[in-house]
């Protein structure tokens, strides 16, 4: 009696099964299993430009084996070329018969020939398209974005590995960079302020570096072959800050600077600064810029840091060691350095004509009286209050 | 068999706002900007009121069929019936195309489209052709999903969202909160989506003020995904058109965590599949209803409606825009209209029995 019940309800059972299974294997996305021989893991892309087409370096992942020996990440840079950025795309596409799958793509880079227009002519096309992450970090360089991809890096086999080190979370707190995703620049960008910024990438060479070769299967260049000999090692810094205008580079900021806008963005912790030869660690940092427009238009910035001794130039005894407090003149110190840095960062978008700090979207969000009275000329007509309190932990 | 009455406040609660998450934000970013939370004001409290009265329909426990023929004799009865389905069938075709865009753009992208979501109608078959009552089963899993889904995308995406963005009130203007409006009107048709459940779940006293204060609920917590969503994209909330899948990429713990949020997003997605199965099972149900026919009549029929509706999508494989554009503009008076008007005439004729008249 049992045995049919169950023979009778057997087929619905079964049937439920299927459903289940073809619905957790359609969500789990295998039918749509990807060939990795014929897809291209691309890591990280740079772009330069000309008067008449982009080039698209784009930095691929290559499998590199199970040997221990030789474990990590190595890569190739291809290059593509074409009046759009998806036309560079094609390109590479057409040379290696590798289909670029840019889910991965965690840096886009922009060299200075891009960055000197508009950015938004090449990067609306990583906004168009679903399959690259918003969250991907942007950031501009010092000459062509694709060499400095393809330069091999004193500190990883892959320069995009490298790179993203720099913008690692760690170092936004030090104060020391300011990342950028894709979706903060184009809020930013298509906003009232119509200003961004993302770290500005140099690359020097490394002092005594030997070198390894290309043939030794580490960072493969499209460009070099196997026995090219020893390739120049590269150190990647990213102290400093280019910050855009209505999508075109405005300045850039000097590391003083990039300090200073971290800290009123309130993201450095252990972050550090010095003042004649003693550095200071900052513990807690509170930072705002609040605009008054009752009178006349009036920036404040203000910072709040609580700091301690980090180390200093001369010897101290085991007693200021283990006190590592600030004396009332070396926190007017600290807070004088500070309010330099705040000076020279307004200075510098005042000049440039950057609203780096978002006068406008704040004179938006108050007022749209204020704003439409005060929109066209809010950068040139505000006087500024700079008021850093830098005070010693206890 | 019947619904307990806490399955039909899960569906309100936590099932329900799952059918705003994926074309509705940048839409409503497109048409009210800033303004995106007002114009979803009114559509709440539209369908809280127009939930309140399908629940007090149901005090009789009777389905909309008996209702109707009560009414108007068994022939209107089924014309009626008929009516209800094809509005239904109407009614379906938003959450299926989102469901097709979804499918395609974030879960395959390299398979060609025109069979990428075919998939989606075997369950749909199956699922059209069960008894209307084995759904509050659904309900009991599907609500806890979609709460810890939603806890899980609005927890990691809060951090990145700037609120001020929804700074300042009313920049948009009454142009702004009226095309909102209007658009808005495509995807809330909840309170039509319970009319095949009338007479199938025990109605006890105050089941419709609770009914309505979960609705309310669901309403807030879709509010917040909103802000939410505004807060993280602002500018760029327009062209965000998974947003739900989206929001929560930012979360600087991903990092080191991985992409954990996936396991938010996929049951939000899996809670979305069985809500747009949802008015195709209602309009499989209402036929039935008015037919009395057997079981093989309702796989045959569940079967048929799902092929006419796998035809249509893909007849328009290329025209979602256009479909969303027509749903949402020039038809957006559709839902509406004749959802109210079809529950307002149903409590009003059919609302009690003739010896209560």
């Amino acid at each position: 009696m049992k045995f049919k019940r169950f023979l009778a309800a057997l087929p619905g059972r079964v049937c439920l099964i299927l459903v289940a299974a073809i619905v957790f294997i359609f969500f789990s996305n295998d039918f749509g299993l990807v060939d990795i021989q014929k897809t291209a893991i691309v890591l990280a892309v740079g772009i330069d430009r000309t008067e008449e087409e982009f080039t698209l370096t784009a930095q691929i992942a290559v499998p590199k084996g199970s040997d221990r020996t030789t474990g990590g990440t190595s890569s190739v840079e291809i290059e593509g070329r074409g009046e759009t950025v998806p036309d560079c795309i094609s390109d590479i596409y057409a040379k290696t018969g590798w289909v670029p799958k840019l889910v991965f793509c965690n840096l886009v880079l922009l060299g200075e020939s891009t960055t000197a227009d508009d950015v938004f002519s090449c990067l609306d096309f990583f906004l168009r398209n679903e399959y690259i992450p918003n969250s991907c970090q942007l950031a501009a360089c010092e000459g062509s974005a694709g060499e400095l991809l393809s330069s091999q890096s004193a500190i990883d086999d892959t320069s995009a590995l490298a790179l993203s080190k720099l913008f690692s979370d760690a170092a936004k707190k030090s104060g020391c960079v300011m990342t950028t995703t894709l979706r903060q620049f184009s809020t930013g960008y298509y906003g009232v302020s119509g200003s961004g910024y993302m770290p500005y990438v140099r690359a020097q060479t490394q002092e005594n570096s030997q070198g390894t070769e290309t043939a030794s299967g580490n960072s493969g260049s499209a460009q070099s072959s196997p026995g090219d000999g020893p390739t120049e090692q590269k150190i990647y810094s990213a102290e400093e800050t280019a910050i855009f205008s209505a999508g075109k580079l405005a300045a850039i900021l000097p590391k003083e600077q990039t300090f200073a806008f971290s800290l009123l963005e309130e993201n450095v912790y252990t972050g550090t600064f010095s003042a004649d030869g003693i550095t200071y660690v900052v513990l807690k940092n509170n930072g705002s810029v609040e605009l008054d427009v009752s009178d006349s238009p009036t920036a404040t910035l203000s910072l709040d840091l609580r700091v301690q001794l980090y180390g200093s130039r001369d010897a101290s005894m085991p007693g200021e060691i283990a006190r590592s407090i600030l004396t009332p003149e070396q926190e007017a110190k600290a807070s004088r350095i500070i309010e330099d840095y705040l000076g020279g960062l307004w200075e510098t978008c005042i000049r440039s004509g950057c609203d780096l700090l978002e006068l406008k979207t704040k004179l938006y969000r108050s007022s749209m009286t204020d704003y439409s009275q005060w929109k066209d000329s809010i950068l040139t007509s505000a006087a500024v209050r700079i008021a850093a309190d830098v005070k010693s932990v206890s | 068999m019947k619904l307990g009455s806490r399955q039909i406040l899960f569906f309100l609660a936590a099932v329900a706002p799952v059918g705003k998450l994926i074309l509705l934000p940048p839409q409503l970013a497109a048409a009210s900007g800033n303004d995106l939370l007002y114009p979803v004001f009114p559509q709440i409290l539209v369908q809280t009121a127009l939930v309140f009265c399908v629940l007090l329909l149901s005090r009789r426990e009777r389905t909309v069929y008996d209702l109707l023929k009560d009414g108007i004799g068994s022939t209107g009865a089924k014309i009626g019936m008929i009516l209800i389905s094809v509005f239904l069938l109407y009614a379906a075709f938003m959450p299926l195309i989102e469901q097709k865009l979804l499918v395609q753009s974030i879960f395959y992208d390299t398979i060609p489209s025109y069979i990428v979501f075919t998939p989606f109608f075997l369950l749909s078959v199956y699922l059209c052709s069960r008894p209307l009552a084995y759904t509050g089963r659904i309900w009991d899993i599907l609500a806890p999903l979609f709460l810890f889904g939603m806890a899980g995308i609005l927890l990691f995406s809060v951090g990145e969202a700037d609120y001020g963005a929804l700074l300042p009130f009313g920049a948009q203007g009454w142009s702004g909160f009226t095309d909102g409006t209007m658009r808005a009107c495509a995807w809330f048709f909840d309170a039509v989506l319970l009319l095949p459940f009338v007479g199938r779940f025990g109605y006890k006293k105050g089941l419709a003020w609770k009914g309505a204060l979960c609705y309310l609920g669901g309403g807030a917590l879709l509010l917040v995904f909103l802000a939410t969503f505004y807060g993280v994209f602002s500018d760029i909330a327009i062209i965000q058109v998974f947003a739900f899948a989206k929001m929560s990429h930012f979360f600087a713990g991903l990092t080191v965590l991985g992409r954990i949020d996936y396991l938010f997003i996929f049951a939000l997605a899996f809670v979305m599949v069985f809500y747009a199965a949802l008015p195709l099972h209602g309009a499989v149900q209402m036929i039935h209803d008015a037919f009395h026919a057997g079981k093989s009549f309702s796989a045959l029929l569940s079967t048929g409606i799902n092929l006419m509706m796998l035809t249509i999508i893909y007849m328009f494989n290329f025209d979602a825009d256009s479909i969303v554009s027509a749903i949402s503009g020039t038809l957006f008076w559709i839902m509406p209209a004749i959802g109210a008007a079809v529950i307002m005439l149903l409590l009003a004729f059919c609302g009690r029995s003739r010896r209560e008249v």
